[in-house]
């Protein structure tokens, strides 16, 4: 359950300046990794990096690629799969950034790891075979996901299980139809209220409060939308008619996810254009130069994983795979 | 270890098997092959001969009784025990582990390429030049061998000696006690006869006499007592019979686990019927409930994730 998992432990944050902070620290380390490297100039410099708006952009394009991907995948892929492995993509690009691991192999292997644990039973041909690619193409991409697929569980920290807010939504119109009589019909919310959570995923939500928290303000946002107040829901069904303070703490935090989405903004295809040549150029010139130690692959090199660090991944996920 | 099934091992020539043949033996030869006795008497009846499998020339002396079920194996042991004719030191030999370590290995690489015939010539020639080098330790070890052969020899010589002695005394002991008896009886027939006491004080004296003998017969046991029990509880100890002190404990309390939610209560499990949470759910087919399924099943673990940690809040 999530209130003894290692999501609340150690993926959950306090605000969004602490996701920030992160994202910058990944910036700066990339970027001190290069210096200290010994760069070769070749007219590139301090400009050439990406800076983290511009990465914030480009994660949000492969983001919404990801999405894209997992919607048009054959077989259809269940909800839960899609949203783990969209945490996975976003936590993944906090402590590692864009510029150090392309985003188009990392979104692929976010996806097939999530299959994986999320028990959504597809053959690595099967997976690789909804890419629009020749064969050839299909094989190549596959090979780059199964070299970066150790890297990105060592960078998950071998948290791989992601607590998705679906099933709280159906709970909750579970216990709306049961103990909620005010209100009639209470699966016109769900169509609302699932688009309020597709759309939260693609927002920092999930890093920020539970996943029970984030369904119950997707249940209210439909409910106002559809002009129906639940108020009364909150204070008598969930027992919070004496406790005022955490009433009032819980329509805080609503109030804060409704912002997180709506301060969603589309990505501007022209940036992203742009973007997507530094970013290329970056990988082209830097990433081959860096000593790769023990952080996996570098991505223009195809090099075979270090046993030492599959043997020790395999016996880690077993301890703590499951919490 | 694997029984050899009496089916499988058999002579590559005539195909003989110890199930068809229970008394078959089969033999080995310098180059790891076997043969079967009569195979062996039929081909060698000239004395040499080759070998049928590898065409090495062969002395029909040299074939040995196999032991092992892997023809390889035999092989190796009897080049083992030629090798080790010549390489006989011993740890004492070498002023340091390591060194005799490395003698080992040393050992071990002959012996493992005269037995897989990798190059037998230069191992040959590596064994001629340690014998060269190493002839007087060789003897002296030779001699310390035989030395030691008789020694220990000697020690089960003096050990069989030793329990045939006591053998014959304990026989020795008993004769004179059945002796002893017999005179004591004699004795008392005797004195019947000849005596001039009355019977009875006769009869007493008998008897005195036949308690001291068998005393002295039981003393003489006593001494071989032995002091300790098979257990090792030494004898004449006393175990007291009194109750072994109570201990004080704190006695246990359940609690029952308490795990922290930070949501509301969710209903028990066993309430969602009654409280009506079922009819939201989908029915459960027939096919599920064989499986052990049950609608409550699905429908407790969406309410308890809907109310896990609703009410946490970050600081």
């Amino acid at each position: 359950m999530y209130h003894n998992s290692s999501q609340k432990k150690f993926w959950t944050f306090e605000n969004e300046e602490c996701l920030e902070k992160l994202r910058f620290q990944s910036n700066q380390k990339f970027r001190a990794k290069v210096r200290g490297s010994g760069k070769e100039l070749k007219g590139l410099d301090e400009s050439s990096f990406l800076n983290p708006f511009e990465e914030d952009v480009l994660f949000r394009h492969y983001e919404r690629r990801l999405l894209e991907f997992c919607a048009n995948f054959k077989p259809v892929m269940p909800k839960s799969v899609v949203g783990t492995a969209a945490m996975y993509f976003r936590r993944f690009y906090l402590h590692n950034s864009v510029m150090e691991y392309h985003p188009r192999i990392i979104m692929l292997t976010c996806a097939y790891l999530a299959c994986k644990v999320d028990e959504f039973n597809v053959s690595s041909s099967q997976f690789v075979g909804n890419l629009p690619e020749t064969a050839a193409g299909q094989e190549k991409a596959l090979e780059q996901i199964l070299e970066y697929e150790l890297l990105l569980i060592q960078q998950l920290n071998f948290h791989l299980v992601v607590h998705n807010p679906y099933r709280p939504l159906e709970g909750f119109l579970i216990d709306l139809k049961t103990r909620y009589t005010t209100l009639e019909n209470p699966e016109m919310l769900r169509k609302t209220a699932d688009d309020f959570l597709n759309r939260a995923t693609m927002t920092d939500a999930g890093l920020l409060c539970s996943p029970s928290q984030i369904a119950l303000t997707a249940v209210l946002n439909s409910a106002s939308r559809a002009g129906i107040t639940m108020e009364s829901y909150l204070a008598e069904c969930l027992g919070l008619k004496d406790d005022k303070e955490t009433l009032c703490k819980m329509i805080d935090l609503m109030r804060r996810i409704k912002n997180l989405l709506k301060k969603y903004e589309l990505p501007n295809s022209d940036e992203v254009n742009m973007y997507k040549q530094k970013l290329e150029r970056i990988h082209a010139e830097f990433v081959n130069t860096i000593p790769t130690g023990n952080t996996g692959p570098s991505f223009m090199e195809i090099m075979p994983s270090p046993q030492s660090l599959a043997a020790e991944t395999f016996k880690a996920m077993h301890h703590h795979c499951r919490s | 270890m694997v029984a050899a099934n009496m089916d499988d091992q058999g002579c590559p020539r005539c195909k003989t098997t110890k199930y068809r043949n229970p008394s078959l033996k089969l033999m080995v030869n310098v180059c790891g092959h076997t043969l079967c006795e009569s195979c062996v008497d039929m081909l060698f009846v000239r004395g040499s001969g080759n070998c049928v499998q590898c065409d090495t020339p062969l002395r029909k002396s040299n074939f040995r009784v196999q032991l092992f079920e892997d023809p390889a194996v035999d092989k190796e042991v009897e080049i083992r025990k030629k090798v080790l004719k010549i390489y006989n030191k011993r740890d004492t030999d070498f002023p340091s582990l390591k060194e005799y370590n490395d003698y080992l290995e040393q050992v071990e690489d002959i012996v493992f390429s005269l037995t897989n015939n990798i190059d037998v010539e230069n191992t040959k020639r590596i064994m001629e030049q340690y014998q060269r080098e190493n002839r007087d330790i060789i003897q002296r070890n030779k001699a310390r061998l035989t030395r030691e052969q008789e020694e220990l020899e000697e020690l089960l010589l003096l050990e069989q000696q030793g329990s045939e002695q006591r053998r014959l005394e304990t026989l020795q002991e008993e004769q004179r006690q059945l002796l002893a008896k017999k005179k004591n009886k004699q004795a008392l027939l005797d004195e019947l006869e000849s005596s001039h006491l009355p019977a009875t004080l006769l009869l007493a004296q008998h008897k005195n006499r036949a308690a001291q003998l068998d005393t002295q017969i039981e003393m003489q046991r006593q001494i071989v007592k032995p002091p300790v029990f098979s257990t090792g509880i030494p004898v004449g100890q006393t175990i007291s019979l009194q109750p072994v002190a109570h201990l004080q404990e704190a006695l246990y309390r359940y609690h029952p686990l308490h795990i922290e939610t930070y949501g509301p209560q969710v209903p028990e499990f066993e309430q969602l019927g009654r409280l009506g949470y079922l009819n939201h759910v989908r029915a459960t087919l027939p096919q599920d409930v064989a499986g052990g399924y049950s609608s409550g099943l699905a429908c407790h673990r969406a309410v308890q994730d809907a109310f896990s940690a609703l009410f946490l809040v970050p600081h």
